[in-house]
């Protein structure tokens, strides 16, 4: 019995001192704190000037400076600080910084470049990025060459590096939209096929506006643009090479009706929908063999095919059961396993490039909205309410999603809004026209 | 065997004798003593009574007798003008109820007593003087215990012999020659060394302030490994052996570098916050990418005796929950968050300065992150 009571108290010693132990140790260690809260607010950044080198570069390097500070501050994620507030401006692209001064006006980051024209007429432009408060360079620094009518280009790369290497994301400044371009009242609108800048410049148009068009999409590669156009007096699908502007249509069944083409990301194969004898289901064609194939065969309408970024399935919107409601099926055809679940009539479903979420537009309760769900249809989000938006799209690095947005009346109008997918930042994308249906390409080479 | 035998018979004739006999061999009753008795009809009783309560009556008024109440009644002054009772009352002449009040005709009230229209003198009214109540209501002492009893008892046997001088137990060695007297171990009785009774203990007061739990000690888990525990197939006795020495070995070690432990005491929970919420208030997390916001960091920092990081010595400890890149990126933003609010020196206690030289920080986006 006594050396039972031994036996316990030697247990019981010896947890409280292993209990005991690693507190104690613990107290004798660094001290360690848990941050879980933060603060979410735009990064003040300088943008100096970039400097000229050479009396040729001096047209360019002000502008360029001004067009990677839009594409910051474009993003709200960062605040750019107004140059009146500098103490040592930038005058020279190799000199040291003089961190203090820049920390004296809250510059977390800081953009320090300079421009230069080469004897071939090539605009160079070079740049590094300094954290102030830590007092060193982020990543290395870099250098872009190019015509110097392509100075936004290079601006746009030059801000897709700044934006990446602070925030992690990838890169989406340098890319282009394309859309619907609308002048005229609504009920004798004139619709053009156009490309533009993501932020609204180098506005380019495609057709000519004699026949409706509607849905452009753009390929992988971002040479060539899909889109439906009632040239036949039917709705077709035409290719559009937008370098040569020439445009072929890619399925002429008589009896029939196609729309809402969508590239798979291998670039050869094009999901739609064809309407023939009053039933509308989703197809594919091989763009090089014209090959068709069908996926759906329901009596409901089945249409918006959206490829997942590894090309095995597809998200569609299909009435089937009764409403509007997003599916998923592989991309051989098979059985659809429905997704949205929520109230209302879910349509324009669109594949993330990353491959975790799907935006969509929803109808509720007389609203519009765009929104996005995860793949199993949970995490849903609206993102936007107004009277009328629609046709998501998202950007090259699966951030930003643009979106149409129509005004109420008869007067009513589109035009071109977008959104970070946190909901924030919702803002409306400049155009000189009216605006709609728009489709971001890839980042471009 | 046959005696008792002998005793059990002798035994049950007596038991069976006495039930016999008993009863005769009782003593004799006392004798009653008889007296003469007269029987009265009830109207020469009625006859005897009346004639002695009619005596009783004329002579003196009894009032009635109040009921007994624990409370006296107020003296109340005879009005001067009040009409004695009327003791003419024809019911009072019925000698024969014993129930009717008696005659108070013999009675007379007394005389009332000279108005005087000269107003008493009043005294000053005394100083009207507010009581204020205690604002602590004190506590009832409790009644002390009788401490002697009130009949002496015996004191029990001592379990340990107390003596005068301290000596030790000796047992006899069985290998021994000559065998040794056994001995107790005996020792003088212990005695404080001052007599403090209960009376003079000072009474038990509410604390002042409630404690508070001591806060669970965070393990970060993020890049520490975590050995998973090895097989054990030691036997009760053998593991518990061995808890104990890994318990004690663990503390020897701990306990070795004694000279590097900081000196002072720990930070306090309210100095731990103020530097937590220094911190976060810098923490911007806006312009992180999601695959950063779902990645936990550990940082570590030296700290300035004036409050303020070491630049330099900011690094990256571990993270967890995302890429390197994603690391980087968290870690950039809790950098700039430990140097823009330390420019001008965290509000940590100097005195402590050992406690917080170093620190780690965990920078946990749960809470900020998009879902």
């Amino acid at each position: 019995m006594m050396a039972g009571f031994m036996t316990l108290f030697a247990a019981l010693t010896a947890v409280i001192l292993a209990v005991a132990g690693p507190a104690e140790a613990q107290e004798r260690g660094p001290l360690r704190i848990e941050i879980t809260e933060g603060v979410i607010e735009p990064m003040p950044v300088a943008v100096p000037d970039f400097v000229a080198q050479g009396g040729a570069a001096r047209e360019w390097a002000s502008r360029i400076a001004r067009v990677v500070a839009d594409d910051l501050t474009g993003t709200g994620l960062f605040r750019e600080i107004p140059s009146a507030a500098f103490i040592s401006p930038i005058t020279s692209f190799s000199s040291p910084v003089q961190f203090a001064d820049w920390k004296a006006i809250n510059a977390q980051a800081l953009i320090s470049g300079a421009v230069e024209v080469e004897g071939d007429g090539k605009l160079v432009v070079k740049f590094r990025l300094y954290d102030v408060f830590a007092g060193q360079e982020l990543g290395d620094g870099l250098r872009f060459s190019g015509t110097t009518e392509g100075w936004r280009r290079m601006a746009h790369k030059v801000a897709d590096a700044v934006y990446s290497r602070i925030t992690g994301e990838g890169p989406y400044f340098d890319s282009r939209v394309a859309f619907v371009a609308e002048t005229g009242p609504k009920d004798a609108r004139r619709k053009r096929l156009a490309i533009m800048d993501y932020d609204g410049a180098n506005v380019q148009y495609l057709t000519d506006g004699n026949s409706i068009v509607l849905a452009p999409r753009f390929s992988p590669d971002g040479q060539s643009v899909l889109f439906t156009s009632y040239r036949s007096g039917f709705p077709r699908i035409y290719l559009l090479n937008t370098n040569s502007l020439q445009s072929r249509a890619l399925e002429e069944q008589p009896g029939s009706m196609s729309f809402a083409p969508r590239f798979a990301p291998d670039g050869r194969t094009v999901v739609y929908s064809m309407t023939r004898g009053g039933n509308t289901d989703i197809y594919t064609l091989n763009i090089e063999t014209a090959e068709t194939r069908r996926l759906t065969s329901s009596p409901s309408i089945e249409t918006a095919p959206s490829f997942s970024p590894d090309g095995n399935r597809i998200v569609f919107e299909s009435d089937r059961s009764g409403s509007q409601q997003l599916y998923v099926m592989p991309v051989g055809g098979g059985v659809p396993e429905r997704i949205s679940f929520g109230q209302g009539r879910y349509g324009t479903p669109v594949w993330s490039p990353r491959g975790d979420l799907v935006a969509f537009t929803k109808q509720s309760k007389g609203r519009f909205h765009i929104g996005v769900m995860r793949l199993d249809g949970s995490e849903e989000r609206l993102l936007t309410a107004s009277f009328l938006d629609e046709g998501p799209t998202w950007s090259p690095n699966g951030r930003v999603i643009m979106f149409t947005r129509e005004t109420q009346g008869a007067g009513g109008q589109a035009s071109l809004y977008s959104v970070d997918i946190t909901g924030r930042n919702l803002k409306r994308v400049r155009t000189d026209t009216g605006a709609s249906d728009p489709s971001w390409s890839p980042l471009l080479k | 065997m046959h005696a008792g035998h002998y005793i059990s018979a002798a035994g049950h004739l007596g038991l069976i004798g006495w039930l016999l006999w008993g009863a005769n061999l009782a003593p004799a009753p006392e004798p009653f003593e008889a007296s003469d008795v007269s029987v009265i009809s009830a109207e020469e009783y009625a006859a005897l009574t009346a004639a002695e309560i009619a005596s009783e009556a004329s002579t003196q008024a009894v009032a009635p007798t109040p009921p007994d109440t624990s409370e006296e009644a107020p003296d109340i002054p005879a009005a001067p003008n009040e009409e004695p009772p009327d003791s003419t009352d024809p019911m009072v002449t019925q000698q024969d109820d014993p129930d009717q009040a008696p005659d108070l005709s013999g009675m007379r009230p007394p005389d009332p007593a000279e108005a005087d229209d000269i107003s008493p003198e009043m005294g000053a009214a005394p100083m009207e003087s507010a009581t204020l109540a205690p604002e602590n209501s004190e506590r009832p002492t409790p009644r002390p215990a009788p401490r002697v009893a009130p009949a002496p008892v015996a004191p029990p046997e001592p379990d340990s012999q107390v003596d005068e001088v301290r000596q030790e137990e000796r047992v006899p060695d069985e290998g021994a020659e000559t065998p040794a007297e056994p001995q107790e171990a005996t020792a003088p009785e212990e005695a404080a060394t001052e007599i403090v009774t209960e009376a003079e203990e000072a009474p038990e007061v509410a604390p002042s302030a409630s404690l508070r739990p001591r806060a669970r000690p965070r393990v970060p888990t993020v890049g520490r490994n975590s050995n998973p525990p090895e097989e054990n197939t030691e036997t009760d006795a053998d593991a518990i052996n061995s808890a104990l020495e890994e318990a004690l070995g663990e503390t020897q070690e701990t306990a070795a570098p004694q000279d590097a432990v900081p000196a002072g005491p720990p930070l306090s929970q309210g100095e731990r916050d103020a530097l937590r919420v220094a911190v976060q208030r810098c923490w911007n997390v806006g312009s992180l990418s999601s695959a950063a916001l779902a990645t936990t960091v550990i940082v570590g920092v030296s700290m300035e005796r004036d409050g303020r990081p070491d630049v330099e010595s900011i690094r990256l400890i571990g993270s967890e929950g995302g890429s390197d890149a994603a690391a980087r990126q968290a870690f950039e933003a809790a950098r700039r968050a430990i140097i823009r609010c330390g420019t001008n020196g965290f509000d940590l206690p100097e005195e402590k300065y050992d406690r917080w030289q170093d620190i780690e920080m965990t920078f946990n986006p749960e809470n900020m992150r998009i879902k």
